[in-house]
């Protein structure tokens, strides 16, 4: 594989058993590159060890004053700097490819399983995990899968320089081997332990960064309140800590540097020592004396590889079980298999279920949607407005009526404010149930080596449970689908339910690219950009996209939107975000909240435009602002989980009281229930300041 | 070679910017540059004299540690020549038949020097790496100090992304280059000096070797180092641009599910994978040019040694134990000469990030020569701004603020609501007219005035990592836990926050516990209260949480705008209800201004919508 033929059409299916299976997996899947890397390792260190060889031949013939001999050299010297040219560069070209396919071969992996794994990697920990193999884990994999080859080419070549020094100079070979063997096992050992503590320090300094990055993230606030002189002075500190820790671990470092020097420095002691010995009794001449000095002196260099070895693997390991564990992440319910969602067809899904449709129809079902647990159905074709009571249940309500549901909590629909158990959270105004986690699993900073290897273990011992509970949490079967035309969604496989029902959640993702790409989405291609643009008011967003992007030469269809739009206010991202979900013009279309940061003014020419553009498709918007909610062809007020009052706004404005508190929260309007917390706050909304 | 410069390809190695040049054979410059800026810079970046004067000014206070690391580096180099030199001896010895040849002796000189090189070498990685730490300490120190001083202005118009990738991205840059790139390079330069010098000493003739190599050396070199740094860099965001990817992926999870996104997403990674290899190759090809560059050098300075002093000694102008020492001092000029290579453009790449870093120090603080206010009343006067030198935002707006009164400005988005709530905090200084507060130009003031007597509130509610109480703290650093507590009782924080385990010692922020976006809000309330300035800009403050968190933090809110001064942007109706008076704001003028009832009666735009709001 070379590195212009990347990325690869099919990246395969990897052994995700273990870390190791996953790096032996990789290794085979390279086997021609590994042995090119063997071959051209043995050449490029074969040459040289020969350089000591050309060195005493060289003194010898000036010894023995032949000019013949020393040209002699002269032309051997030529060919080992040419082998030695050869051979070093090439080893590098297949080592680096190397590396760079076993990297992509990875990332493609990743990005596959991520795109799999779709919503159900809104849970962080595994979010966090991916990343932290994306951006780290990868290049120790592809560092250890490829040092493999080089390693193998500085064991062979030492074997055999030590056996040829054996058989040319038994006494002096051996020594040379046995101190060769010393040292190896002096050093090895320490490498590792010196490599995991540099990590653990990077990791401070990490923290440190973190530190700083997060005072220049709140540095307005800082500005504008005060402060600065306190986060300096924390910051100073932590910046410091990261120096006495840098520094204690180049201590480690310094004094393995200074064995490297001091142990082959002994060995080479002994080897003059013993060497010029032999050459007074006459046993060896003096270019053989030299010969085996730089002989000597040449074992140092696969030392260090092997060095580099054993790091890159204590390095990797836990990186490659980490890949494995994220690669083996399955959708609940999914098929192992790394399922490459296909490009979808708007027609075709309906098409196909069409004769279901039919049946279920006949058998008197309502025709829209229709929610079982609560009650709530959207008749095909209008406007329908839900308000809920508690915005919780709304965002879990609506998750559940696109069918297939991620998250326990909407799945059954209940009304637990809180997410799947063991999560720990500030108590109080929780005011969203969404199961907010607050572990961040890719930090491991300040914690020492041995925290460190135990969080790894540990991390070891639960993949096996994590993944069952990804899966328990899928196979929970809902208490009811959603039923779609009278067709349960979630029994519909994933792919068509999306395509059929588009729901746009509370917290739509701006995806970072030019707005032409951010709108270029899986669509029925009947609504146009500019249509959808229109309708969602986003005028002013565009004027704001071209003027921070000046690349765009004002067109505002090639500007740029930053990551997760930050660059735009809230109100213009939701209305973005609302075009996007127009243009993709769905069957159905869920919307949660599309508007609450938007301002009255411009809400209600939404409102207006929203209703028209589309009028005659089935829509679902949950709101609590009069301003959207008159536009409904029908509202649904869902209290306590039940849908408890249908009817236009004005309707219920006029006949439900509890309705009225809740979409209206208008002070005049509040008078019946003063118990009401709600009420309360009426006095101090004079100034909501949205 | 060591373990640091076999495959490089895994480590961050960047570089300048720079025009693509045409070459007529290997792998040229891929089309896309992945390190070319998408985001626009708005900070300025330094200019090549204020990268200089900071060099020199950052050598300067460390010269001391400079100087300690050439010492203990010249010993270790010195030390470590003298096996090479008892050899040499030992083979001249040899060689003209001397039976007594004092081994005891070398022996032991060689240990003692073997015992010094050992010692020096260890200090030599020690002092090296106490020089880079502490330039790297200083620098990221220094960053941060420039950082918390700039104008709040600036840091409105620039936003906090650009500072925040100088001091995530550049300061990473450049912890490799302060950490190892000064020291390595420092020594490594002070050794091959040395080696040189002792062949030179050795044998004066056998430095003709390395004046046959050097002009090998150097073409390729120069070759090489014009295209490495910005082929490195681009390599690196090209790198960074695949993880970027999948985290975005992994961020947007739901909306790639629900809008059917991933076949795109996984084309648009390995788009991204075929980017960032292009690089790779370009980068390899300028490795497979100077690597054979750099062997044969070495070669030819060892070879040249050995055949040219075989030469010499067969002539007899030296003898075999210098031809001995020579080739020894040759082969261990390999390393030093791989360690300033290694490392030379390390030292160019980051220079790109420097220029990032102290650009923040051409930034001019503010004057602040304005005089002390004289009162608490805010008048915005026939004012008008732009963010662009050609477009202004506000055309002449005039609204004055009694104290104690609340004023609710509406209208569309983009009318210029939020720009006025700025100037009227003082955030940003008017083209022309003038915003004052008790008489003063708010815009002369220091920031550190201005927030005594204002404060804008808007959605951006940080919770800085750390304990609740520097949390709190940062608005009155002298506050006793008392006052403390009384501030978060006032904002309705105190039920959750005593609940907390650790109460104001727990940790939150990103790391610590996750606070919920509206106790953050409670928490930025709680900081107002205690920095207690008399006029309160409310900017969205509460849009991005969700209705029913809103209404609790709205009777927090009230709690502290009771008895201050408030302008608030409003972007719900009911909001302006109850305000004394209301500023209608349409393209940059004020149109509509009066109480909520004198608008509805006056039937203009206001009364339209709030009768299709109220139903």
């Amino acid at each position: 594989m070379q590195i212009r033929d990347l990325p690869y059409s099919d990246p395969g299916e990897p052994d995700v058993r273990s870390g190791f299976r996953l790096l032996l997996w990789l290794g085979r899947m390279q086997l021609g590159g590994q042995l090119k890397a063997l071959g051209w390792g043995v050449l490029q260190l074969a040459s040289f060890a020969s350089f000591p060889v050309v060195a005493g031949l060289a003194v010898s013939a000036v010894v023995r004053r032949s000019g013949n001999d020393l040209a002699l050299a002269g032309v051997a010297m030529a060919i080992v700097t040419l082998s030695v040219t050869v051979g070093d560069t090439m080893l590098h070209r297949v080592a680096v490819s190397n590396w760079i396919t076993a990297a992509a071969r990875v990332q493609q992996l990743l990005a596959r399983r991520t795109a799999a794994l779709g919503a159900t990697l809104t849970r962080r920990v595994a979010a966090g995990e991916v990343v932290a193999v994306s951006t780290g884990d990868i290049e120790r994999i592809g560092w250890c899968v490829e040092a493999v080859s080089r390693f193998s080419a500085a064991l062979l070549t030492t074997l055999g320089v030590c056996v040829a020094l054996v058989v040319y100079q038994p006494q002096l070979g051996l020594l040379a081997c046995a101190g060769m063997l010393a040292l190896a096992l002096t050093v090895l050992p320490l490498l590792p332990r010196a490599t995991r503590r540099a990590d653990a320090q990077r990791d401070r300094a990490g923290r440190a960064t973190e530190l700083a990055a997060d005072t220049v993230a709140g540095l307005r606030v800082l500005r504008g309140i005060g402060g600065e002189d306190l986060f300096l002075t924390r910051y100073r500190r932590a910046s410091q800590q990261v120096r006495h820790a840098a520094v204690r671990t180049a201590r480690m470092w310094s004094f393995i540097e200074a064995l490297q020097v001091a142990l082959p420095g002994l060995l080479l002691v002994a080897v003059v020592w013993y060497g010029a010995r032999l050459a007074l009794d006459g046993r060896i001449a003096v270019g053989e004396l030299v010969m085996v000095y730089g002989a000597v002196s040449f074992l140092l260099l696969p030392l260090q590889l092997f060095g580099e070895f054993a790091m890159s693997y204590s390095f990797s390991r836990p990186s490659a079980a980490r890949a494995a564990r994220v690669l083996g992440l399955r959708r609940p319910g999914e098929d192992s298999g790394s399922a490459v969602p296909e490009e979808p067809d708007m027609r075709g899904p309906s098409q196909r279920w069409e004769p279901r449709e039919v049946l279920f129809l006949s058998a008197g079902l309502p025709a829209g949607l229709y929610d079982p647990v609560t009650g709530l159905h959207a008749p095909a074709g209008s406007l329908t407005a839900v308000v809920c009571g508690d915005p919780d249940e709304a965002g879990r309500l609506a998750e559940r009526l696109g069918g297939h549901p991620t998250s326990a909590a909407a799945e059954t629909g209940g009304r637990s404010t809180n997410g799947p158990g063991g999560r720990e959270k500030v108590p109080g105004t929780s005011a969203d149930g969404t199961g907010r986690l607050n572990g961040h699993p890719g930090r491991s900073s300040g914690k020492n080596n041995d925290e460190r290897a135990d969080e790894n273990q540990r991390a070891e011992q639960k993949q096996g449970s994590e993944r069952k509970q990804l899966t328990e949490e899928g196979t929970q079967q809902p208490s009811a689908s959603v039923l779609l035309n009278g067709v349960p969604l979630d029994s519909m496989p994933l792919e068509v339910a999306r395509a059929a029902v588009l729901v746009q959640d509370k917290d739509p993702v701006l995806l970072s690219g030019t707005l032409a790409e951010l709108l270029d989405v899986p669509s029925s291609g009947k609504v146009a950009a500019d249509q959808a643009l229109e309708a969602a008011q986003c005028g002013d967003v565009l004027g704001a996209l071209v003027q921070s992007s000046p690349d765009a030469e004002g067109d505002p269809m090639r500007a740029r939107i930053t990551e997760r739009g930050r660059s735009l206010s809230g109100g213009q991202r939701q209305r973005l975000a609302l075009a996007r979900s127009l243009i993709t013009d769905p069957g159905v279309l869920v919307l949660d909240e599309p508007t609450s940061a938007v301002d009255s003014h411009t809400e209600a020419r939404i409102a207006r435009e929203l209703a028209k553009l589309r009028a005659g498709r089935t829509t679902v918007i949950f709101s609590s602002s009069p301003l959207l909610l008159d536009r409904a062809d029908r509202v649904v007020f869902v209290h306590e989980a039940k849908a408890a009052a249908s009817g236009t706004h004005r309707e219920l404005l006029h006949s439900d009281a509890t309705y009225r508190a809740v979409v209206t929260r208008d002070p005049q309007s509040t008078t019946p229930e003063p118990a009401d917390p709600r009420d309360q706050s009426a006095q101090t909304e004079g100034v909501e300041s949205a | 070679m060591s373990h640091k410069d076999i495959p490089a390809a895994g480590e961050g190695r960047r570089s300048t910017l720079r025009a693509r040049r045409a070459e007529r054979f290997g792998v040229p410059e891929p089309d896309h540059d992945p390190s070319a800026p998408e985001d626009v810079t708005i900070l300025p970046v330094g200019s090549p004299a204020t990268v200089r004067s900071y060099v020199r000014e950052l050598l300067r206070r460390h010269r001391r540690t400079f100087a300690l690391l050439v010492v203990v580096n010249s010993v270790a180099v010195i030390a470590s020549m003298v096996g090479p030199r008892l050899l040499g001896g030992l083979v001249d010895d040899l060689a003209a038949g001397e039976r007594d040849l004092q081994l005891a002796r070398i022996t032991v000189l060689f240990a003692l020097a073997l015992l010094v090189q050992t010692v020096f070498t260890q200090q030599v990685r020690l002092r090296g790496a106490v020089l880079g730490e502490e330039m790297l300490a200083d620098l990221r120190e220094d960053f941060l100090v420039r950082s918390v001083g700039l104008p709040p202005g600036v840091l409105e118009r620039a936003g906090t992304g650009d500072l925040l990738s100088r001091i995530t991205t550049d300061i990473d840059r450049l912890a490799d280059a302060m950490r190892k790139a000064v020291p390595q390079l420092a020594i490594g330069l002070v050794w091959a000096a040395l080696l040189v010098a002792a062949l030179c000493v050795t044998a004066p003739p056998l430095a003709l070797a390395v004046v046959i190599a050097l002009p090998v050396l150097v073409t390729g070199c120069r070759w090489y180092f014009r295209r490495a740094p910005h082929a490195y860099r681009a390599e690196a965001a090209g790198y960074a641009a695949v993880a970027a990817a999948l985290a975005e992926t992994v961020d947007a999870g739901r909306t790639v599910e629900a809008h059917r996104l991933g076949a795109r997403r996984v084309a648009l990674s390995e788009r991204r994978v075929a980017e960032w290899t292009a690089w790779e190759r370009r980068t390899l090809w300028l490795r497979t040019v100077l690597f054979p560059t750099v062997n044969l050098s070495n070669m030819l300075i060892m070879g040249g040694v050995l055949l040219l002093g075989g030469v010499f000694v067969l002539e007899g102008w030296i003898g075999v134990g210098q031809l001995t020492t020579g080739a020894l001092l040759a082969q261990m000029l390999v390393e030093p000469v791989n360690l300033i290579l290694r490392w030379y453009d390390e030292l160019q790449i980051a220079h790109v990030s420097l220029a990032r870093l102290v650009g923040v120090r051409e930034i001019e603080p503010e004057a602040g020569t304005g005089t002390a206010p004289g009162g608490k009343d805010v008048r915005a006067n026939e004012v008008r701004f732009g963010y662009h030198a050609d477009v202004d935002v506000l055309h002449g707006v005039t609204l004055d603020v009694a104290p104690g009164s609340r004023v609710a400005l509406v209208g569309p988005s983009g009318a210029g609501k939020s720009t006025l709530g700025r100037l009227l905090a003082g955030i940003y200084g008017p083209r022309r007219g003038e915003v004052t507060l008790g008489g003063a130009e708010l815009s002369r003031l220091p920031a550190e005035e201005v927030r005594r007597h204002v404060a804008l509130v808007n959605q951006e509610h940080h919770v800085f990592v750390g304990t609740l109480r520097d949390n709190l703290l940062l608005a009155r650093q002298d506050a006793d836990d008392a006052e403390l507590w009384a501030a978060l009782g006032a904002v309705g924080a105190d039920g959750w926050a005593k609940a907390l385990a650790e109460g104001l010692d727990s940790e939150i922020g990103s790391g610590g516990l996750t606070v919920t976006p509206a106790q953050a809000q409670q928490i930025a309330l709680a900081r107002l209260v205690l920095a207690d300035p008399h006029t309160l800009v409310l900017d969205e403050a509460t849009s991005l949480l969700d209705p029913r968190a809103a209404r609790d933090l709205e009777r927090s809110l009230g709690q502290v705008l009771e008895g201050r001064t408030v302008v608030a942007i409003a972007h719900r109706l009911h909001t302006a209800h109850d305000a004394d008076v209301i500023a209608v704001v349409e393209d940059g003028r004020i149109t509509e201004l009066g109480s909520h009832e004198a608008l509805v009666t006056a039937n203009g735009p206001y009364a339209a919508l709030w009768r299709s709001w109220h139903g």
